[in-house]
């Protein structure tokens, strides 16, 4: 699962409110889509758990459902209390996990 | 007289839901906005990265402007110029070509131009002129005068059983026309070439521009043109040079 | 001879148009397809409520397009007005898309950290349907905000 952690603004200060960005690579299988030449059911498999920490402390936890689109967006706020290490760790269905981390080192 | 009052304010009732129906079969712009703001993180993203580690994975920058003849700091503003002629390879090329010749060039297995690896090491490439004009020069020497008439001769080629060419949906003339609701897209104002390769929201999957026309004529139940045959590369150079002047911005995001 | 014309022009208009007609689509139309975790919106809602009224506010604000020429792809944003300190704070948001065979889409958990009461994400929507957003907040209390999202299919594969 290839993944990606965007910080909006790049450049932020102690305090301030950021946005983080995180997009997985996944493909959020919702179990009801046939394959088009052996017609079987492709098994159902998506993002069920993503957790976002800071300096291992939880920010924020999401459960996911199949109805998110493919290739999935979570964004959330998140307000600066200083320098740090973000850790968001995604898992799906089906027992894949992984972890992304991310510096965070505000300016002034 | 009371009757005919009914019947004008009827018909204008039913004009009235006419309009209403045309207006919400469209996105409105604050719509429009909302997916604009989704080029900020747009899936494709992902791709562009992977291909720069598989990039340098296999050649260096260094390497690669050197067998183009261009100076490393040139190299953006030279890749905003595909496909054109490039010495190197005695034939006008797109720039997935000139990967496939860096890979030669460096002892490493060609990636074939329908590959994943393929589409993403395009897309880096193409991200490296990023805020650059596209400047395909179609007059810029015989070869690239004789690819700019062969892919327009693609263009207008009316093909299959239903003798369809690509200029029966994008001719000038029909812009705006709907097609199954979506209106048809000018080429040209489009960015089309701008923003390709891009992340496709309908297949979630980013795309090559060849291999969209190949989506395109497959729709259209005509027989593939192939990926890096002289109409292909002929083709890109048509449709590339309706969107010249575009900027560049790459990976691109398309319904 | 006419008639031969007529079908000549029908049949170019026919050939442009082959790839189906202008549709909207409908959830009551659409085959209803079940999946593996099937839930009703009522069932969805009183799962994450525990039975407590729910009322409509203007302080959360569920953005999504009126039209989404893309059902496999519909941006949607949700923010709640909130001070979110520890005292007062927007405890979770609850995406639900009305009529999809599993109406939950995520159960966002928020904390004060956030600083603000916001999630953005893409979801899939299987035709024409309301957007919803529950939200619980610190006082054990439930609000709510919908937006309508019309699902149009069509253009070129």
């Amino acid at each position: 699962m290839k993944t990606l952690i965007k910080i909006k603004p790049k450049e932020y200060k102690v305090g301030e409110v950021v946005k983080i960005d995180f997009m997985a690579m996944h493909p959020m299988e919702t179990g009801m889509r046939k394959n088009k030449d052996t017609g079987e059911i492709i098994p159902a498999q998506y993002i069920n758990e993503v957790n976002f920490m800071f300096n291992d402390q939880l920010i924020t936890k999401m459960v996911i459902w199949e109805s998110l689109s493919v290739n999935p967006l979570f964004s959330i706020s998140f307000k600066v209390p200083g320098e740090g290490t973000l850790k968001v760790i995604a898992k799906d269905n089906k027992g894949q996990s992984v972890e992304t981390t991310q510096q965070i080192t505000p300016k002034g | 007289m009371r009757n005919l009052s009914i019947s004008a304010a009827l018909i204008c009732l039913a004009l009235l839901s006419n309009a209403n129906a045309e207006e919400k079969m469209s996105m409105s712009d604050a719509d429009k906005a909302m997916y604009a703001e989704m080029l900020e993180n747009n899936p494709a993203d992902m791709d562009v990265a992977e291909g720069e580690q598989l990039f340098s994975g296999m050649t260096t920058l260094d390497a690669y402007s050197k067998m183009l003849g261009v100076k490393e700091k040139d190299l953006p503003a030279y890749i905003s110029g595909f496909p054109r002629y490039v010495d190197a390879a005695k034939k006008v090329v797109t720039l997935s070509q000139t990967i496939q010749m860096a890979a030669a060039d460096a002892g490493k297995t060609v990636p074939k131009l329908e590959s994943k690896e393929m589409l993403k090491m395009t897309a880096y490439v193409k991200s490296l002129a990023n805020g650059k004009k596209t400047s395909i020069d179609v007059k810029a020497n015989a070869q690239m005068k004789e690819m700019m008439k062969l892919g327009q001769e693609v263009f207008e080629e009316r093909r299959g059983g239903r003798g369809l060419s690509c200029n029966s949906c994008h001719s000038p003339d029909i812009i705006g026309q709907r097609l199954r609701m979506q209106p048809l897209p000018d080429l040209g104002v489009n960015r089309a070439a701008g923003t390709w390769p891009a992340y496709r929201m309908t297949k979630s999957e980013t795309t090559l521009l060849d291999k969209r026309f190949q989506q395109c004529m497959d729709n259209a139940l005509l027989a593939k043109i192939p990926l890096g045959s002289r109409e292909m590369v002929g083709l890109e150079v048509y449709v590339t040079n309706k969107t010249k002047g575009n900027e560049i911005q790459i990976p691109g995001l398309k319904r | 001879m006419e008639r031969r014309s007529f079908l000549k022009s029908f049949g170019a208009v026919a050939a442009v148009c082959s790839v189906g007609l202008p549709q909207i689509a409908s959830a009551d139309e659409a085959k209803k397809v079940v999946g593996p975790n099937e839930m009703s919106y009522d069932n969805a809602v009183a799962a994450i409520t525990g039975g407590k009224p729910v009322t409509p506010s203007a302080k959360v604000v569920v953005s999504a397009p009126e039209i989404a020429e893309n059902g496999a792809v519909v941006p949607v944003k949700v923010t709640v007005e909130s001070p979110m300190t520890s005292k007062d704070y927007v405890k979770a948001i609850h995406v639900l898309a009305s009529k999809n065979s599993n109406v939950r889409c995520a159960n966002i958990y928020l904390t004060p950290a956030n600083g603000e009461a916001y999630f953005g994400t893409r979801v899939k929507l299987g035709g024409t349907q309301d957007v919803v957003a529950i939200v619980e907040m610190s006082d054990g209390t439930f609000l709510s905000a919908k937006q309508n999202v019309k699902v149009t299919i069509g253009g070129c594969g």
